[in-house]
């Protein structure tokens, strides 16, 4: 069985706000010097699940980046946490949903035959959740997204469980076919110190858009502007002698205010 | 003139509460583009819900109806979606933001090769652009985008505009789609009870409370003042990680985002990615022990002190107000 995972680096989602700066011009968030990019978070559980199907089944597990110099470490730490292979695909940082699905797809088909691709829903930089459905839709294949539960796979299909708006979904694919998965699904796993090792001498391809065929990129959306929200709010603060009368105050002021 | 579409949503025959918000924020777009306004729905035996659609205001609202459309699957979903933007050749279309809107409204974008702008809190337009903005970074930021492609797509969260109120009513235009081959196949569904009370996402009152409260011993604090006020209870996600309560009540960026008139946060300190899910919140009230926390400095009324004390004064006096 062959899997494709797609991973993404994004910046640390515990950054605190006030750390993010905004280039103005270029129209990007900055984050902080100090505080290194991470695999973002649900495609980190999309590449666990690949490795157990590895270890449980046996597969070749392929993990690919689209992005810049930093998209490499997310590819290293891939095969850190034990994917078998990962590729690299040269392209901005910031690339839009729609391009990044066209570079992926683009990718992928000069991987090879695959059985399954395995995407985070969605990425904490933007939460878009849309390049996995734009790649499915160019491949031509069905996608189950979010997925918390991977329950088997049987005759050329894979059951699974969708989350969906007010409960579950126990869904049949036939494959190959693309899973967007939520963090439900499992824990992932620490790197190993042997993983690590192999990781560190592994070699990594570095693809261009040439490489695969492609124009420039045509951005679809386009960033107009960034901005952080400031509420304004003249906070009015109830008085009171004690916790007692301030509450009370409270219901009264609501009153008078129409509000309750 | 050029058209905007707008999508209902209608899971199991009954019209979502998104579609009269998205309705209303097709129709400013319209008439700020001086552009006609259409409707689109999919769904099983949609009948009664696209006549309540249609009195959003629009000339036109075409329906995809069929058994094939429950439930939803991205396939079929983005087929009739397809023919339906083929039939209204729409500048703009916009979508109620679902799990499964998300997907068929992607397809839709791969399709068409244009580009879609998923969860947006704002579809408007300036200096003749169609801009639609959305909180990314968790909340930290906010993004404003526009879309290079035709038709311009966008999904908008629940809670992002005020429900449409009723317009002309046109007429509904029957869409025929082909057979789409699905290799997604739903053997079965289970829909997990909510809370109880009104439900959080369209509350009028929520009553939310974080770690401040001091403990699960605690909470019924919280849910006193919810009844009392009647209201719904919410959760910082603090919270539902321990446990207090189930993550269905969590407000918040990663949980429900909710638009009340009346917000109540009780010991919540108003983490970026808690304070995403309560800006159209008309007033919020902030009982906290922290004068500084965020979250007072952004409410309209602050109650400083120890929540265990004033919540239940609060409790007593609001339910002598309301008799």
């Amino acid at each position: 069985m062959n899997i494709v995972v797609t991973v993404k680096q994004v910046p640390d989602p515990n950054t605190p706000a006030n750390l993010l700066a905004i280039d103005a011009a270029a129209r990007r968030v900055v984050p902080p010097a100090g505080i290194p990019p991470v695999m973002n978070g649900y495609d980190a559980n999309a590449l666990e699940e690949a490795v157990r199907l590895k270890e449980q089944r046996g597969a070749k597990v392929i993990a690919v980046s689209v992005g810049d110099d930093g998209a490499r470490d997310a590819l290293r730490r891939s095969i850190a946490l034990g994917a078998s292979e990962a590729v690299h695909v040269e392209d901005a940082a910031d690339l839009d949903s729609s391009s990044t699905a066209e570079v992926l797809a683009a990718a992928i088909g000069n991987i090879g035959p695959f059985d399954l691709i395995l995407c985070g829903r969605q990425a904490s930089d933007t939460d878009g959740g849309q390049a996995l459905f734009g790649l499915a839709e160019l491949l031509g294949l069905p996608a189950v997204s979010p997925i918390k539960k991977i329950v088997g796979i049987e005759d050329g299909a894979l059951v699974v469980e969708r989350i969906t708006e007010d409960g579950t979904q126990q869904v049949r694919v036939e494959l190959p076919a693309l899973l967007g998965v939520s963090s439900e699904v499992n824990q992932p796993r620490y790197p190993a110190m042997k993983g690590v090792l192999i990781a560190k001498r592994a070699q990594i391809p570095t693809w261009t858009r040439a490489d695969l065929g492609l124009a420039a990129a045509e951005r679809r959306v386009e960033v107009r502007r960034l901005y952080v929200e400031t509420r304004e709010a003249r906070t009015e603060l109830i008085a009171g002698d004690s916790p007692a009368a301030i509450g009370t105050h409270l219901a009264d002021r609501l009153r008078e205010t129409g509000i309750i | 003139m050029g058209t905007v579409l707008v999508f209902g949503d209608a899971p199991r025959g009954k019209l979502g509460p998104g579609s009269f918000e998205v309705a209303a924020a097709g129709r400013a777009l319209a008439e700020a583009l001086g552009a006609r306004l259409v409707g689109g729905l999919v769904g099983r035996d949609v009948g009664a819900a696209a006549e309540a659609f249609l009195a959003a205001g629009m000339v036109e609202l075409y329906v995809a109806d069929g058994a094939r459309y429950e439930p939803c699957t991205g396939a079929e979903y983005a087929a009739a979606g397809d023919a339906i933007l083929e039939a209204c050749g729409p500048t703009v279309a916009l979508f109620p933001h679902t799990l499964d809107t998300r997907e068929w409204a992607a397809r839709l974008a791969a399709r068409r090769r244009t580009g879609l702008v998923t969860d947006c809190v704002r579809v408007i337009v300036d200096q003749g652009q169609v801009v639609m903005t959305k909180p990314v970074y968790g909340g930290s930021v906010t993004a404003e985008y526009v879309v290079r492609g035709t038709p311009q797509l966008a999904t908008m969260r629940a809670g992002a505009a005020e429900p449409a109120t009723p317009g002309a009513v046109g007429h509904v235009v029957p869409i025929d789609v082909g057979p789409v081959a699905s290799r997604v196949r739903v053997l079965q569904e289970t829909t997990e009870s909510g809370p109880a009370g009104p439900r959080l996402k369209d509350a009028r009152v929520v009553v939310a409370g974080g770690l401040g409260v001091g403990g699960a011993e605690h909470w019924h604090l919280v849910e006193e003042a919810a009844a009392a006020l009647g209201g719904a209870v919410g959760a910082s996600r603090a919270v539902t990680d321990l446990g207090w309560v189930t993550s269905a009540h969590q407000v918040g960026l990663t949980g429900t985002t909710v638009a009340p008139d009346l917000y109540v946060a009780i010991g919540i300190s108003g983490a970026v990615q808690h304070v995403a899910g309560i800006t159209r919140a008309k007033t919020i009230v902030a009982i906290n022990k922290d004068p500084d926390a965020n979250i007072v400095r952004m409410a309209t009324f602050g109650a400083i002190g120890d929540a265990r004390a004033i919540v239940p004064a609060f409790v007593e006096r609001v339910k002598q107000l309301r008799g």
